[in-house]
């Protein structure tokens, strides 16, 4: 029988090795019901995945693409898998004469002191693939040089030789003044039409030269792959007869239309863990929590982002594919305005081990998915995270992914007795170690992203998913001093979710150096004029009406002689206040936040103007089918908590009734993850499906 | 204390200090500071002995302040320590060779018990004197010497000391915004150390300190042990501003009986009379940096790890110079103080080391009058040479060695005075040839749009004796210095007119191995 519920929203999230969707119906009998499923991402055309993801969940939901009234959504690791690989198309870049290694040169910065031996990372354009051309932009913003265009013209005859298919181009300054980056843009598109074309004064329009470049070129580098990939997405839609092209999940936490995604898919990036953190931000709107501190912890490492004030933290820089231990500077940097999350190599493959100090340490080596650990049976030797949480008694040998995967329990006691001999205990006390160690390195790590911001973590709830979090969660919890642990509903494809509550949002910014003693308020007003204009026509294009746009106006700031700045954020807009005592006294508020320091003295200095443009979140209640009778166990199992052995209750999630409540210690058991509810905790499963568990 | 307790202890003082630092750097004022992260912090026991370091930025600070926190003990005995109370000093034979280099000490006190002391070194905006470079006479002429001083009496400024810093500065809200930064960033660890001794129910660090040390020290002897002993040459000469040459000369002996290694420096040149000198202190903390990072750099930097390490060099000589050498610059000779190391090293562990590169970075400064007439005085700024190639890895270009300081990027250093580049790009074949090449070197020109004359304060070496090869390994280019295409190379500032074009071509660093026919 068909079904007639309607204004469906869709979501299709494409990871590295699983593609997820969530399909759900918004209005009708069955308002707020998801369907979901997990297919194999196809990494040889993405797009096949998709299509499959979709087409599956239509069935799952028995109903036509033309129900699908309200939103599709992707999200999509498709840029940072192109940049990963290296397997762009032979891209070129075009700087000022003079200036051709800055990609090999960067910032001169040997990012590990202690260890000689390192690499830098392999740059997406070469050094025969970059040109100089004679042309020169002022630090005042006046041109030195005009573009010479007959230089020009012949470099653009030499890379239509070459066969190059993409460009980038970053002269010097152009952040002030675009007038020759965009001469050398018209040349291009004059006599080489074929040819894809990103410039840094539209990328990034931001000071120091290196991370600019580097930004356009992955720009450059992704946008011949990115179009025909979001075109072909959007034409197979409307064949299967869906009523609205696709919005994109960036980088900072917003969705966007096709055309502004196809333009910067650098942008796009953090497509997918974005979507992560927004669907923490959602449940902490939905359970009335201001902060959460959302913990997702995999198989290689594990991702914390604090959500404040109900939002995830934005950055304005981000790198890509770190080659040395997630070490900052061993990887290639991008400024993008980003959901602010720190990433560290501890996750359910971490291998620990003896050092020659006689510390039992974890990671950051990691045995990954393959081999993985021994109790995979897949040829790991070393023991891991999970085989500690495996011998604990936290996981099932029998029931790991539902079944499907038997774990080999004797193998991975083995290997744990190896470390027991060296450390002098037993296998099970190894584990209990191995356990504690990663919750206090993850918990290291948290402590230090928040202090770097200014925010107090003690008594933040945290936000648990990913294969591993759940199981270390509560721990982790502890260690911060919070209270509350939050364990989502559909958190296998938790990002796909996340993708369904996610509003149209553009961040834009404009690099502008000018002392606040000195700002002139009619620059500042042009600027911020064009902030605004070209966030309503992006917006526009995702659908957003102008006057449901919401704007919000900031500053990237420091002190006159500082080389950091920090993000303020106004309280309206400053073009109807002209006020530099005010602006200084936002920037002197947010510095003392972070650093408990004011320098009443000392001038302050604008390096960019920000703006953030977000369109309606439509109201998008989500169900979860809850049992009404409260489930008894399904087992017992001994797990080790401290230093006793004690049976332990083991539930399946799917049983569980609303409002029903587990005293610790606990196990709660779903296909792709285990739930550890530790000794002291209580958890209750709550009416949006969320499992709250918090400490007595 | 087992294996599990004492790392889960250990990691969480290494993280009080690393984010001790992490403020310090983002809040500081010195650029060197910030964006090269010129910076150290640690934790001390109450015998001064250094327990925990926080992982960033330069060897020359991270190992000097390792040396300052017992010369802080011997100053100040626990009796004559309050709560609140901060100590400061910036003596260059105490603490890190240089007056720009203020040491601020924090005695942390638990249940109102003396329990030990953050410190943290940085290299502060000015300190007066003679500025940057190494053209002053003296130590005295370098600019505002504090003793080992209370900076803080229980809470409360010393009046005298503040205005006498304030008085003898050229940017006082600079230094004594950093000085605060030091004071919070100590602060906040002295609680976040309590806190975490009321979690694990200790008293105080003695025991843990008494682990961490001895567990350190065993460590680094076994590392040590296990290498061929015997007593190694290695020699490395280079030419500074000024034209003068400087050998500097190590006997590295590997004691597998005791478990230690003595670097001897006997042989190495004499005093300089510019302020190229360097101090114990720096001496020692770039030798034992070179030694940890090809021993072990998994190791971890304490008292213990670095005590089998012992340094010696005859007294007045160019690395360990006496009152009252001039110091300022100690880094041109300071930074050279691994390559004769790494040269014997080279005997016993080929596969860790590295070719000579091109040693110091080279730093300039710039003085003059922007197109409205008001002065400027530029923040230092600095440029790398190659390094020099490993075994079987070339060696990275433009990257320096064994520093890791950032260069300030060209759109910054154009936005705050009136510089124009006109190239910043490698050097092309000036990385040495070999099985493994050297780095290559860059060159960087630029000239100023100003109509009045300026100065130039620009620190350049290796401008005659290139970076040699290691292992049959070919030597890189030597850098240039051009003022208008002719050769320079002045220890002084010198005096520039309005349209001279400065080029800078840093030096290249040794390739590795016999180049392949």
């Amino acid at each position: 029988m068909p079904n007639h519920a309607s204004n469906y929203a869709l979501a299709v999230d494409i990871g590295g090795t699983f593609t997820d969707v969530v399909l759900r119906s918004g209005s009708g009998q069955t308002s707020g019901q998801t369907w979901v499923d997990k297919t194999l991402t196809t990494p040889e055309s993405l797009d096949i995945g998709f299509f499959r993801a979709v087409d599956s969940a239509l069935a799952k939901a028995g109903i036509e693409a033309a129900a699908v009234t309200d939103v599709v959504v992707h999200a999509t690791t498709v840029v940072t898998n192109a940049v990963i690989e290296r397997k762009g198309p032979l891209t070129a870049l075009l700087v000022t004469d003079g200036f051709r290694d800055i990609l090999t040169i960067k910032d001169e910065h040997r990012y590990e002191m202690f260890d000689p031996q390192i690499e830098f990372p392999e740059q997406l354009v070469t050094r025969e693939m970059t040109f100089g051309v004679p042309e020169r932009v002022l630090a005042s913003g006046d041109v030195l040089t005009p573009l010479d265009t007959v230089r020009a013209a012949a470099i653009v005859d030499d890379l239509r030789a070459k066969g190059v298919v993409s460009v980038a181009i970053s002269f010097l300054n152009s952040y002030l003044n675009p007038a020759n980056e965009r001469a050398m843009r018209k040349v291009l598109q004059a006599r080489a039409p074929g040819m894809y074309v990103s410039i840094s004064s539209d990328v990034a329009p931001q000071i120091r030269e290196y991370p600019r470049t580097s930004t356009v070129v992955m720009n450059a580098y992704t946008t011949p792959i990115t179009g025909p990939y979001l075109d072909a997405l959007r034409d197979g839609l409307r064949k299967r007869g869906f009523v609205h092209d696709p919005l994109i999940m960036l980088s900072n936490g917003g969705v966007i239309g096709i055309d502004i995604a196809k333009k910067f898919p650098v942008r796009m990036v953090e497509s997918g863990p974005a979507a992560g953190a927004l669907a923490a931000a959602y449940y902490a709107e939905v359970l009335g929590l201001d902060r959460l501190l959302s913990f997702d912890m995999g198989g290689t490492t594990a991702k914390a982002c604090i959500i404040e004030d109900r939002h995830p933290l934005i950055s304005g820089n981000f790198e890509v594919d770190r080659i040395y231990r997630f070490k900052t500077g061993s990887g290639l940097p991008i400024l993008i305005p980003s959901v602010d999350m720190i990433e560290i190599g501890a996750g359910g493959g971490s291998i620990a081990s003896v050092s020659n100090l006689g510390l039992l340490k974890v990671g950051p080596r990691s045995a990954g998915s393959t081999p993985g650990p021994v109790a995979y049976s897949r040829g790991g030797q070393d023991a891991t995270v999970t085989d500690a949480d495996l011998v604990l008694g936290y996981l099932s040998a029998d029931n790991f992914l539902g079944g499907d995967m038997k774990l080999d329990l004797a193998g991975a006691e083995k290997q744990l007795a190896k470390l027991g001999e060296s450390l002098g205990t037993s296998v099970r006390d190894v584990a209990a170690g191995i356990y504690r160690v990663v919750g206090e390195s993850m918990t290291a790590a948290a402590r230090a992203h928040a202090v770097d911001r200014g925010i107090d973590y003690r008594g933040v709830p945290l936000f648990a998913f990913g294969g591993a979090g759940p199981v270390h969660a509560c721990y982790v919890a502890e260690l911060l001093d919070s209270p509350m642990v939050i364990y989502p509903p559909l958190a296998s494809v938790l990002s796909a979710f996340g993708t369904l509550v996610t509003p149209p949002r553009l961040d834009l910014s404009q690099g502008a150096l000018s002392r606040l003693s000195a700002l002139k308020w009619d620059d500042v007003d042009r600027i911020v004029a064009k902030l605004v204009a070209d966030a309503s026509s992006g917006l526009a294009s995702a659908g957003c009406k102008p006057s449901d746009i919401q704007f919000q106006f900031g500053a990237d700031l420091r002190y006159f002689g500082q080389q950091n700045e920090v993000t303020a954020w106004f309280d309206a807009d400053p073009r109807q206040q002209h006020d530099a005592a005010r602006v200084r006294a936002i920037f002197e508020d947010a510095y003392e936040k972070l650093y408990s320091l004011r320098l009443p003295e000392v001038d302050v200095e604008i390096v960019s103007w920000r703006l953030v443009a977000t369109g309606p979140v439509a109201s998008r209640d989500s169900k979860v089918a809850l049992q009404s009778a409260a489930a008894k166990p399904q087992g017992k199992r001994s797990a080790r908590f401290g230093a006793n052995d004690i049976e332990t209750p083991v539930y399946a999630r799917k049983d569980l009734a609303e409002g029903q409540t587990l005293e610790g210690p606990a196990i709660i058991e779903e296909r792709e993850t285990t739930i550890i509810i530790l000794p002291g905790w209580r958890a209750k499963v709550d009416a949006t499906g969320c499992i709250m568990a918090s400490k007595e | 204390m087992d294996g599990i307790e004492l790392e889960i202890v250990w990691s969480n003082l290494i993280s009080i200090v690393s984010e001790q630092a992490k403020a310090l750097q983002r809040i500081a004022f010195s650029p060197i500071v910030r964006e090269a992260g010129d910076l150290a912090n640690a934790l001390f026991d109450r015998q001064g002995r250094m327990v925990a370091q926080a992982v960033t930025g330069t060897p020359g600070h991270i190992n000097s302040l390792a040396a300052a926190g017992r010369h802080f003990v011997d100053a100040f005995p626990t009796q004559t320590l309050a709560p609140g109370d901060v100590l400061i000093t910036n003596d260059p034979w105490l603490s890190a060779g240089h007056f720009f280099d203020i040491t601020v000490m924090l005695p942390a006190f638990h249940k109102d018990k003396l329990i030990g002391f953050f410190g943290s070194t940085i290299h502060h905006t000015d300190i007066g004197g003679y500025g940057v470079g190494a053209g002053a006479r003296d130590v005295h002429e370098e600019g505002l010497w504090i003793p080992m001083l209370k900076l803080y009496e229980a809470g409360e400024p010393n009046q005298v000391l503040h205005k006498m810093i304030r008085a003898n500065v050229r940017t006082p809200d600079h230094v004594f915004g950093d000085l605060a930064a030091q004071v919070s960033s100590g602060r906040l660890a002295c609680k976040r150390l309590s806190a975490l001794l009321d979690r694990q129910g200790y008293e105080d660090i003695d025991e843990l300190s008494e682990e961490i040390i001895s567990r350190s020290e065993k460590a680094t002897r076994d590392s040590i042990r296990k290498l061929k002993a015997g007593t190694f040459h290695g020699e490395s000469s280079f030419d500074v501003p000024g034209g003068d040459v400087i050998t500097l000369k190590t006997a590295v002996t590997v004691d597998t009986d005791e478990g230690t290694i003595t670097i001897d420096f006997d042989g190495s040149s004499g005093p300089s009379p510019y302020g190229i000198n360097v101090v114990m202190n720096y001496t020692h903390a770039y030798s034992t940096f070179a030694i940890r990072s090809c021993l072990d750099p998994e190791l971890p930097n304490n008292f213990g790890s670095l005590a089998p390490i012992k340094v010696k060099a005859p007294e007045g000589c160019i690395v360990n110079c006496k009152y009252p050498a001039p110091v300022n610059a100690r880094h041109v000779v300071g930074m050279y103080v691994p390559m004769p190391i790494l040269k014997a090293l080279y005997h016993i562990m080929p596969d860790r080391v590295l070719a000579e590169g091109s040693g110091a970075v080279w730093t300039i400064q710039i003085q003059g009058k922007n197109a409205a007439g008001d002065p400027f005085t530029s923040s230092m700024f600095n440029y790398s040479g190659g390094m020099g190639a490993r075994m079987t890895k070339s060696g990275p270009a433009a990257t320096c060695y064994p520093t890791g300081v950032a260069a300030v990027p060209i759109e910054v250093l154009e936005a705050s005075m009136p510089i124009l580049f006109t190239k910043k790009e490698l050097r092309e074949g000036s990385g040495g040839a070999g099985a493994s090449v050297g780095g290559d070197g860059q060159v960087i020109q630029w000239r100023m749009r100003t109509d009045s004359d300026w100065l130039l304060n620009a620190v350049a070496s290796r401008i005659s004796l290139a970076p040699e090869g290691l292992g049959g390994g070919k030597p890189g280019a030597a850098g240039r210095f051009l003022v208008n295409g002719k050769n320079a190379s002045e220890a002084r500032k010198m005096v520039m007119k309005p349209g001279d074009e400065v080029t800078l071509e840093t030096p290249g660093g040794g390739g590795y191995g016999a180049p392949r026919a």
